[in-house]
């Protein structure tokens, strides 16, 4: 890839969505020795990729309803566990059925595994209470699965990295897609925005892949291709102060809310709710969303009444629509589905959609074929048998990764920025070095994103502040810009804040707001005193 | 072994140790009253070290703070500070830091208009007064004049770039400049450990020795508030005269110096003065009588039972204690008073963080009288011998508002005017 | 301390759980860092409050039960004491040292502790019962024979039914004894019906700093039915502060059965000097010589509070004239921990121990006083040696020196922890 001028970039492959799937696809086509450019209107995993639980199925969650997709998350799991370790928790899990529960559902649990190749070991209610103590006594039925966790911004980062060190592909972050020029069946041009500067950003090239995620349907349209028709479920999960399980711990009942908590490393996420939604875009975490998931959540686990919730979030799930599908997204195909668009008039465009987190590698080598096969390269595709290899600048997502290397190293002028995370001065100039991304602006939330930064209990209230004054002293901010960065991170942050603002975070808000305000004026008009806002 | 139980009898018990605490103790000595007070550390650990009485009113910034005032009482007539006359708040405000420069934290005393005070990032707010230590850098702002800003290797959060950048458009003569602390090199540093260190004459020499060759004809140097702990000024005057410069500091981030002094300063003075001051000590439980209230607190090795006249809450909100909440309602932690709130946790909170007409949960809390008696909500005081002062009442958005101090010190009074009204 | 291997690693999530009480737990830290600027052992190893917690939070389990800073944080309790929360790190630092192997920790803490448990004397130093008497009646002798004002003073030892039974540090009759006359002449003065008893006399308490939980059990219940057997009003703890919070916090802690108060002895210097029974006064300080004092965390913070401070204040001011005392600031139940105290001092860390020091020495330094009080043995020894290290310019003085100095019954051979200032003043006029 070259660049033309400033804002022309050529590339052989455009590829749309900075998410799981179009960073797969990234370092798929590099393997395939074929040169990238990734854009995403956002950052990397802005969608449904940074959105979701991080739960690395092993299925049994879609065995009874649809053995197919179980069949693929087993065999898609098995292959990450393999070849991308350092992203991955083999942490196990339970599929639990607690008193009142459907007894038959649980009881055709194992057959329905069996027939979908998961492991599946029946253990008693003490067994289960060994793995996991925090269950009650009173449990119904109880089944071991190989459910793992996937780190999933650990992934993608390893992904955009691998690319870039493979051969020239690029990522450009904040580059929204507006239009496409097409001639003759081809898209000669596509045309973007760079929503920060505002700058025109046009890309040529040969490919053009929409792996847009819960936007893929609107993408599509841009090129004028009718055929992408996508259900959005807005999903919603909570995350824990501290770890509550070892393992993944499932409700086993047909999939609702409340039903999963996943182990992220040093927290946990309990989820997750499904409400259809017209519009992937703008969504936040409700208070009532929150107590839905909570109430059923401690139905399974009593000790989340006694827990400390430092966040919600939500995620859209782009789901293909079909019949049956447009009043519970639960009951929608999670499979994914490659659309050439030849039947659209279009022979160089290609959108891929739908799926699971777990199964992104699956849909990333599938249109990866469609792409290769079109530029004439035959070269296989290799992410199902090449380790994915691990960054420096890009281990940091990892709860207690910077933690633990700071401890290691124990050198005392490597001052701490985020002290509940343990993140160090010297992985945040590594980020702002290195990772991807690095080659423009990075701001404080670009960092957050790479890193730990503002994850912790007190959800960015110092290290926001912290970290932001290091931006100006490595001169990474040279204006009152950087200010106004810090107050849309807070902003950003509380969304998911808001709705566990009860107990012991009421006291953490409280001192947020106070420095926010008081030491930080960002709720105030700039002007002769205060503020940082416009 | 028994448990030891220790009795106090005493006419005024102050629950809460922030500024409204503080305030009332103050103001109580000041009436003849017999006080004693009680606490555990909280939200004023995390202050600038600037009073601020009224800073923005209908969602704007106000110079004026004493017009802002009247403008307060006809928008908002429940206000805590509605209660209060401007003559009144005067005499309170100027009471409370004349009190603290007696105690040794020289103040600015309280003017006609609000002054832009420093922060860390590089912009200003508006505050009534502040520590001596901190308005030659009001000046400096005001003038443009030629000044230097530190900061130290190692120092969180603290970035004198920041502050020049930020600052560079409407204050010409400003330059920064990084240092390491002398005997402080290499290692993550807390501001509280260099005023420690400051108040040694070899700090100080150290410092000024690396200060001064840097000056270049700054006028003025600003740093991070470090200058000494409890003996701010002294410490200050030292340096000066070692350097050359005018200095200032600016209050930074926590784990902050001016909380730290603010506390050291009540609880160093408070003993002499005759308060019985447990700081470091929440009282459990009050239980009313006849005659007034007792108070159960539980030290390491004793229990203490206080015997009290009256009763003034100045317990705070969430961070302090004074208030707590649930998945679904919030409440008041000693006493259970009713708290008029919303049916649901959705009312709580706005939606956008920065909204700047405020979130709705901080403007609940404890209603009280006229009296500053907490009342049941539409009904009678809790009880007559129970007063209430500070952030923990209701009808006020004190951070938003920029008026917490001015809130702790106007409430503290009229509630300790009452006090001593009903003590006879 | 190299690489370590450790009994157990402990899960301190579920140690905070089962430690701290509702609403002190980890969870309810705001990261505020209060604790950790305010701490003395922050910096070292890495460390500090705020870390521990974040650690727990993490499940940096492994590093939390290896780092040595367990060993130089001296549950002094002023995180807890600050904490907007009362979040305790001290207890969870405890469990902590217990999780290492033995041969790892401290040797020093680990061979005071098992010298304690080989005699019932709980001496630290291996001084048994016996050789405690002994010495007890040999410097008891000397002293009738060197001073006729104090030809009949006595010494109870296992005197059943005295109304104050008074333990000893180790180090007097060790290596001292001569500093063990001042007290005996002071409750003599007073007229105190005082006793020693010839077993668990030690006021020292190294078990408790190994984290072995069951040590201190042990140590504590050898003290106490050895108190209990005498059938004392009172028993005084000396001039020391673990000792005294070991002693009572053992009691609680391990639901003991004990038929006596546990005291300060400054508590009761306070007390005699009020009654008029120790008429003592700042006459002797004619330089207008300035003095400052250690309030000993474990007196103060952690058991008595500041009315053991004012005590405190009350005793020295009146010894060496209210104009002469300055205080260090912060003080009282806000006072720093000198670094001596949690077994640092027997910890063999030198280098960490001095750079947690060097808080306390910049303190002492900026009162600009002559002399230090401090009525605690490891505060003693810690300030001493920073002193000596950082190069300052003060003495370190037991009160029991003072207070004899002032009645004018300080002996000659008295006076190792004066300096020559005082060397000369109030010589007892028979000597």
């Amino acid at each position: 890839m070259s660049s033309l001028s400033a804002r022309t970039f050529e590339a052989e492959v455009l590829v749309i969505g900075g998410g799981a799937t179009g960073s797969g696809i990234m370092r798929d086509l590099a393997l395939r020795g074929i040169t990238c450019l990734l854009v995403d209107r956002k950052d990397l995993n802005a969608g449904a990729s940074g959105g979701n639980h991080g739960l690395l199925h092993s299925g049994g969650r879609y065995a009874t309803a649809d053995a197919e997709t179980a069949a693929e998350c087993r065999r898609e799991g098995d292959i990450l566990k393999r070849l991308a370790p350092e992203c991955i928790d083999d942490c196990g899990g339970l599929f639990v059925a607690v008193e009142g529960d459907d007894e038959d559902f649980a009881a055709r649990f194992p057959e329905h595994c069996r027939v979908a190749g998961i492991p599946c070991e029946a253990l008693t209610a003490a067994e289960a209470r060994e793995r996991e103590p925090a269950l009650p006594d009173a449990i119904a039925a109880a089944y071991a699965v190989p459910d793992a966790t996937i780190d999933p911004f650990r992934i993608v980062l390893e992904n955009v990295g691998h690319a870039q060190r493979l051969n020239d592909s690029t990522y450009l972050p904040h580059t929204e897609v507006e239009a496409f020029e097409i001639a003759d069946g081809v898209i000669t041009k596509t045309l973007c925005r760079d929503r920060r500067s505002g700058d025109l950003v046009e890309i040529r090239a040969r490919q053009i892949i929409n792996a847009s995620g819960a936007w893929a349907e609107k993408v599509a349209r841009l090129a004028g291709c009718a055929d992408v028709n996508l259900l959005y479920s807005k999903g919603t999960l909570l995350i824990t102060n501290t770890r509550v399980t070892k393992g993944v711990v499932n409700r086993l009942r047909l999939p609702d809310d409340g039903d999963i908590l996943v182990p992220g490393g040093t927290v946990s996420l309990l989820g997750t709710s499904s409400v259809t939604v017209e519009n992937p875009d703008g969504i936040a975490p409700t208070v009532s969303e929150v107590d839905r998931i909570l109430a059923e959540g401690a139905t399974m686990l009593p000790v989340l009444n006694e827990t400390r919730f430092v966040r919600a979030f939500s995620g859209v799930r782009p789901l293909l629509k079909s019949a049956g599908s447009e009043a519970d997204g639960r009951k929608a195909n999670r499979g994914f589905a490659l659309f050439d668009h030849e039947d659209q008039g279009l022979s160089n465009f290609a959108t891929v959609a739908g799926g699971k987190f777990t199964t992104f590698r699956l849909m990333a080598e599938t249109a990866g074929d469609l792409v290769a096969r079109r530029l004439g390269n035959a070269e296989p595709c290799k992410t199902d048998l090449d380790p994915l290899p691990s960054g420096d600048a890009l281990r940091w997502t990892e709860p207690g990764a910077a933690a633990r290397d700071w401890y290691k190293r124990s050198d005392p002028t490597d001052t701490i920025l985020c002290e509940c995370e343990m993140v160090a001065r010297s992985v945040v100039d590594t980020i702002i070095g290195q990772a991807p991304g690095a080659e423009d602006h990075m701001s404080l939330k670009a960092i957050a994103l790479r890193s730990r930064i503002g994850k912790g209990a007190c959800q960015g209230a110092f290290c926001s502040m912290r970290v932001t004054a290091h931006l100006y002293d490595r001169e990474v901010y040279d204006s009152p810009d950087g200010l106004r960065l810090m107050r849309d991170f807070v902003n950003e942050r509380y969304k998911g804040v808001r709705p566990v603002l009860w107990g012991a975070q009421m006291p953490q808000a409280e001192l947020a707001e106070i420095l926010h305000c008081g030491l930080g004026g960002m709720d105030l008009p700039a002007g002769k005193d205060g503020g940082t806002t416009t | 072994m028994k448990r030891g139980t220790r009795r106090i009898e005493t006419q005024l018990a102050v629950i809460g140790t922030g500024i409204a605490g503080f305030a009332a103790s103050i103001f109580a000595l000041q009436r003849g009253l017999d006080v004693a007070q009680f606490g555990h550390s909280g939200a004023m650990a995390y202050t600038t070290g600037y009073l601020d009485l009224l800073g923005v009113h209908d969602q704007r910034v106000r110079d004026d703070p004493w017009a802002a005032l009247d403008e307060l009482r006809l928008d908002e007539p429940k206000h805590p500070m509605s209660g209060v006359s401007n003559e009144t708040i005067r005499t309170a405000f100027n009471g409370f830091t004349e009190a603290l420069g007696d105690m040794g934290i020289g103040y600015s005393k309280a003017g006609d208009c609000n002054l832009s005070a420093l922060l860390p990032n590089g912009i200003a707010k508006p505050t009534l007064s502040v520590p001596d230590t901190m308005l030659p850098g009001v000046v400096a702002l005001e003038t443009g004049a030629k000044t230097l800003v530190l900061d130290f290797d190692g120092l969180q959060g603290f970035s004198a770039k920041a502050f020049e950048v930020n600052f560079s458009e409407r204050w010409s003569g400003l330059r920064s400049a990084r240092m390491a602390f002398p005997g402080m090199e290499n290692r993550q540093i807390f501001p509280e450990v260099l005023a420690r260190s400051l108040e040694t004459r070899a700090t100080q020499e150290a410092l000024a020795d690396l200060i001064r060759p840097l000056l270049n004809g700054a006028e003025y140097v600003g740093l991070p508030a470090i200058l000494g702990m409890h003996a701010p000024d002294a410490v200050r005057s030292k340096m000066e005269q070692a350097i050359g410069a005018t200095l200032f500091e600016i209050p930074t981030i926590p784990p902050a110096v001016p909380g730290i002094r603010l506390r050291e300063c009540f609880e160093r003075a408070f003993p002499e003065k005759g308060v019985r001051l447990e700081p470091q000590l929440k009282v459990a439980d009050v239980e009313f009588g006849t005659a007034g209230a007792t108070l159960h607190l539980h030290g390491p090795m004793e229990d203490i039972v206080v015997e009290a006249s009256a009763v003034l809450l100045a317990t705070g909100r969430f961070l302090s204690g004074g208030l707590r909440s649930d998945q679904h309602s919030l409440s008041e932690s000693l006493l259970d008073i009713p708290i008029r709130q919303p049916a649901s946790r959705e009312e709580w909170f706005r939606h956008e963080y920065l909204d700047p007409r405020g979130h709705p949960v901080n403007r609940l809390g404890v209603e009280v009288d006229s009296a500053f008696r907490p009342v049941i909500p539409d009904g009678d005081p809790v009880n007559e011998r129970l007063f209430a002062a500070g952030a923990i009442l209701s009808h006020q958005d004190w951070a938003r508002q920029r008026c917490g101090a001015g809130l702790a010190i106007a409430t503290a009074y009229g509630a300790t005017e009452a006090a001593a009204a009903a003590l006879g | 301390m190299g690489a370590h291997s450790r009994r157990e690693t402990l899960d301190f999530l579920k140690v905070a759980k089962d430690l701290l009480p509702d609403g002190a737990s980890y969870d309810a830290c705001v990261g505020c860092g209060i604790c950790a600027s305010g701490c003395p052992a922050s910096g070292l190893f890495g460390m500090d409050p705020r870390r521990f917690i974040n650690m727990a939070m993490l499940g940096m389990n492994e590093e939390l039960s290896t780092t040595p800073w367990v060993w130089a944080c001296t549950q002094c309790k002023r995180c807890a004491y600050l904490c907007p929360m009362g979040i305790d790190v001290s207890q969870l630092v405890g469990a902590a040292r217990g999780a290492w192997a033995t041969e790892e920790k401290p040797s020093g803490i680990v061979r005071s502790c098992a010298a304690q448990r080989l005699d019932e004397s709980t001496s630290a130093m291996g001084l048994m019962s016996e050789d405690f008497v002994e010495i007890v009646e040999e410097t008891l002798e000397e002293l009738q024979e060197d001073d006729p004002r104090f030809s009949k003073l006595t010494v109870p030892i296992d005197k059943v039914g005295a109304k104050f039974v008074i333990n000893q540090n180790s180090r007097e009759p060790a290596t001292e004894p001569e500093e063990m006359a001042p007290l005996w002449k002071i409750l003599d003065y007073v007229g105190a019906d005082w006793t020693y008893a010839s077993k668990g006399w030690a006021a020292e308490n190294f078990c408790m700093f190994t984290g072995d939980p069951d040590a201190w059990k042990d140590m504590v219940e050898t003290r106490v039915d050895a108190i209990n057997a005498l059938e004392c009003e009172t028993w005084i703890n000396t001039e020391c502060g673990h000792s005294f919070y070991t002693l009572w916090a053992g009691i609680e802690k391990f639901g003991l059965e004990a038929n006596f108060e546990a005291e300060s002895l400054v508590t009761y210097y306070a007390q005699w000097i009020r009654e008029g029974k120790l008429p003592v006064n700042s006459d002797w300080n004619k330089d207008n010589l300035k003095f400052t004092v250690q309030d000993p965390c474990q007196l103060v913070r952690k058991s008595i509070g500041d009315q053991a401070a004012d005590d405190l204040r009350f005793v020295v001011k009146t010894l060496v004239g209210e104009e002469n005392f300055i205080d260090m600031q912060p003080c009282r139940s806000a006072n720093y921990c000198c670094g001596g105290g949690g077994g640092f001092l027997q910890a063999g860390m030198s280098k960490e121990r001095r750079a947690y020091g060097k808080r306390k020495f910049d303190q002492i330094i900026a009162t600009e006083a002559d002399y230090v009080l401090t009525p605690c043995h490891n505060c003693h020894s810690q300030i001493y040696d920073v002193g000596e290290h950082f190069g300052g310019a003060y003495t370190v003085t037991h009160l029991w020196t003072l207070i004899c100095l002032s009645l004018g019954i300080l002996g000659p051979n008295e006076r190792k922890y004066l300096g020559p200032d005082l060397a000369g003043i109030n010589l007892p006029e028979t000597s």
